[in-house]
């Protein structure tokens, strides 16, 4: 096992880090910019270590600052965290490169996922479905004609370069196409200066449903069942649970066992995530693999028992996964709530500041992984998330149950924060009755009544 | 709250000065008042130079002429690390350091190497000034940020 692991991140998940390796025996090391200070993970670490001013390009991203202490201060293993360094390969490499341990997946199945045309080929030939489409950009119309055979309609157009909505075109019969074609790339062109568009297969109203993988180096993949994340904003999580509510068996066991295929398709060593687009007809398709600890992994870990980040470092140190696929046994319904200092009131603009008074729930079934105390600032620099609620129940009910309860224990003072949202979407009925899709929040709730 | 002079605090306003490039800059919180003002280039010695803070309500230091040496710690410039590695005062184990207290350092002098990633970095003065003090021992590591030696640039002209 190692003897002291360096926690490259910032905020709860490097405390969530920070505890995994203390319960383990593992000496630790934060490493903070200049912003973060007084922050609690460079409280909580065995020692600290300043890599750079507040600009996270500066500090949390400068790898030759981050290896500099690394080697300083004589670690045996580097934990990522999420965002950040966590899903760049050259990183991952480096540390190798380095004699230190890695915790996380080998550097090419990053690379192979992380490459998203690539990984979409790669988990066809894996037998794993993905949303029927062009294989890249489309050249004309009379090609569009063909793929739109094969996806049916209706159907998306998409610009290559793109995202936001931009260079988006829905088409629902064959005489729009010509025309929706046109004028994508003609959006494409002026929002991104490269008019290339490809198409795939329209998914109304679908739901994201992950499947959490565990994998040692010794070729066992488990999966440690599904959770659903449909409740976002701009493709932003809010709330996750698992098990998915509504879903039937047969569906459930044959996400896992294609998310057991893409994580052996990519030689997958550690924990990951499988994200999948799932329809009305329960039909899914891989969308990505997340090559890393997910924010919501705790929601897998209410229902498991299992300590996700125990095991990613006794993966990464070379031991073997403890138990099998048999031994994995679920149990009740768990949700998170990720508490961002945003405010819902106002399209969710952010909401950074001194938090004058912060006092976390408890209770039975009631988890916070937070950085926040009474006095703290949270700076401009990075990302709002300042503590996610988990609450765990015998069935789902008694969990939402929990979480409103919780939520309405919880006081946090001097910022505005995501809890009138969480409690709206858990007082809605849609909600309750499991009816969920990734515009539930758009159809659901109506922002004025926040 | 505690009643320590939080330095970091004066060491941000400092740096703000700086960047921004403003002449005066006050800043007051509870428990803290900062002044710091900026010499202009070509001054002689009787403005506060660069980074010279006041821990509130001192009023500004008066004119130290050039061959006064400086007993306020008005005139104390940091050298900071700019990047993480090890520390060396002298370009091989058997040379002599780069420089010692009380020698005089001109803007651009090389003060320091820090390794780093197993390459040299010669880290040097920003600002001219005289040597008051080595604070970090030699082949120590230091963070980003971490001031490595004071520079009193009152004690030249």
């Amino acid at each position: 096992m190692f003897r002291k692991v360096l926690v490259a991140n910032r905020g709860e998940i490097a405390i969530r880090v920070i505890r995994a390796c203390h319960e383990l025996g593992i000496r630790t090391v934060a490493v903070y910019s200049e912003a973060d200070r007084s922050s609690l993970h460079v409280k909580m670490a065995d020692e600290a270590f300043c890599i750079g001013p507040a600009a996270s390009a500066n500090s949390y991203l400068n790898i030759p600052n981050i290896m500099s202490t690394a080697e300083l201060l004589g670690v045996d293993a580097i934990h990522p965290g999420y965002g950040f360094l966590a899903e760049n390969p050259r990183f991952a490499e480096i540390v190798t490169d380095h004699k230190i341990a890695f915790i996380g997946p080998p550097a090419r199945a990053i690379e192979a996922m992380g490459d998203k045309s690539a990984a979409r080929t790669l988990m066809q030939k894996a037998g794993v479905s993905v949303v029927p489409g062009s294989h890249g950009a489309v050249a004309g119309e009379r090609e569009a004609l063909e793929v739109a055979r094969v996806t049916g309609y209706p159907l998306i157009i998409k610009a290559a370069a793109g995202g936001g909505g931009r260079g988006m075109r829905v088409v629902h019969t064959p005489h729009d196409l010509a025309a929706a074609l046109q004028t994508a790339r003609q959006e494409s062109e002026a929002a991104f200066g490269d008019g290339q568009v490809y198409i795939e297969k329209y998914i109304g109203e679908p739901r994201h449903i992950e499947v959490q993988i565990l994998a040692d180096r010794y070729n066992t993949v488990l999966h440690l069942g599904a959770r659903d994340c449909s409740i976002q904003r701009r493709h932003q999580k809010l709330l996750e649970e698992s098990p998915p509510p509504r879903l039937r068996e047969r569906t459930l066991i044959a996400l896992a066992r294609a998310a057991v295929r893409a994580a052996q398709a990519v030689g997958y060593v550690n924990a990951g995530t499988v994200e999948f687009l799932v329809d009305a007809q329960e039909n899914f398709y891989f969308m990505e693999m997340n090559t890393r600890i997910q924010v919501e992994h705790p929601v897998t870990e209410a229902v498991t028992g299992l300590d996700l980040v125990k095991e990613q470092i006794r993966i990464a140190a070379g031991e073997r996964l403890p138990i099998s696929q048999r031994d994995v046994e679920f149990r009740g319904h768990a949700i998170e709530c990720r508490i961002n200092a945003e405010d819902p009131r106002h399209d969710f603009r952010p909401s950074a500041g001194l938090i004058s008074r912060f006092q976390p729930p408890g209770g039975p079934g009631v988890r916070v992984d937070t950085h926040c105390f009474s006095g703290y600032t949270i700076p401009p620099y990075y990302d709002s998330l300042i503590a996610k609620v988990i609450a765990w129940g015998r069935d789902r009910d008694e969990a939402i149950t929990r979480m409103h309860r919780a939520l309405a224990e919880v006081e946090i003072a001097g910022i505005r924060t995501t809890i009138p949202f969480h409690l709206k979407v858990l007082d809605n009925a849609f909600f309750r009755r499991g009816e969920v899709y990734t515009n539930f929040v758009q159809r659901r709730i109506d922002p004025d009544q926040l | 709250m505690t009643d320590r002079i939080d330095f970091d605090q004066v060491r941000e306003v400092i740096r703000i000065a700086r960047e921004s490039g403003v002449a005066d800059l006050e800043v007051e919180t509870p428990t803290l008042k900062v002044r710091v003002r900026r010499g202009t280039a070509g001054a002689s010695g009787d403005q506060a130079p660069v980074g010279a803070a006041h821990v509130a309500p001192a009023p500004l230091a008066s004119a130290a002429t050039p061959k006064t040496p400086a007993a306020s710690e008005d005139h104390l410039v940091p050298i900071i690390a700019p990047m993480v590695g090890t520390f060396y005062r002298a370009a091989s184990p058997d040379a002599a350091p780069f420089i010692k207290e009380g020698d005089d350092v001109d803007e651009g002098q090389v003060v320091c190497i820090i390794e780093a990633m197993k390459l040299f970095n010669e880290i040097q003065a920003e600002t001219r000034g005289r040597v008051a003090r080595v604070l970090v021992e030699n082949a120590s590591p230091v963070e980003y940020g971490q001031p490595l030696f004071l520079l009193d640039t009152a004690a030249r002209g």
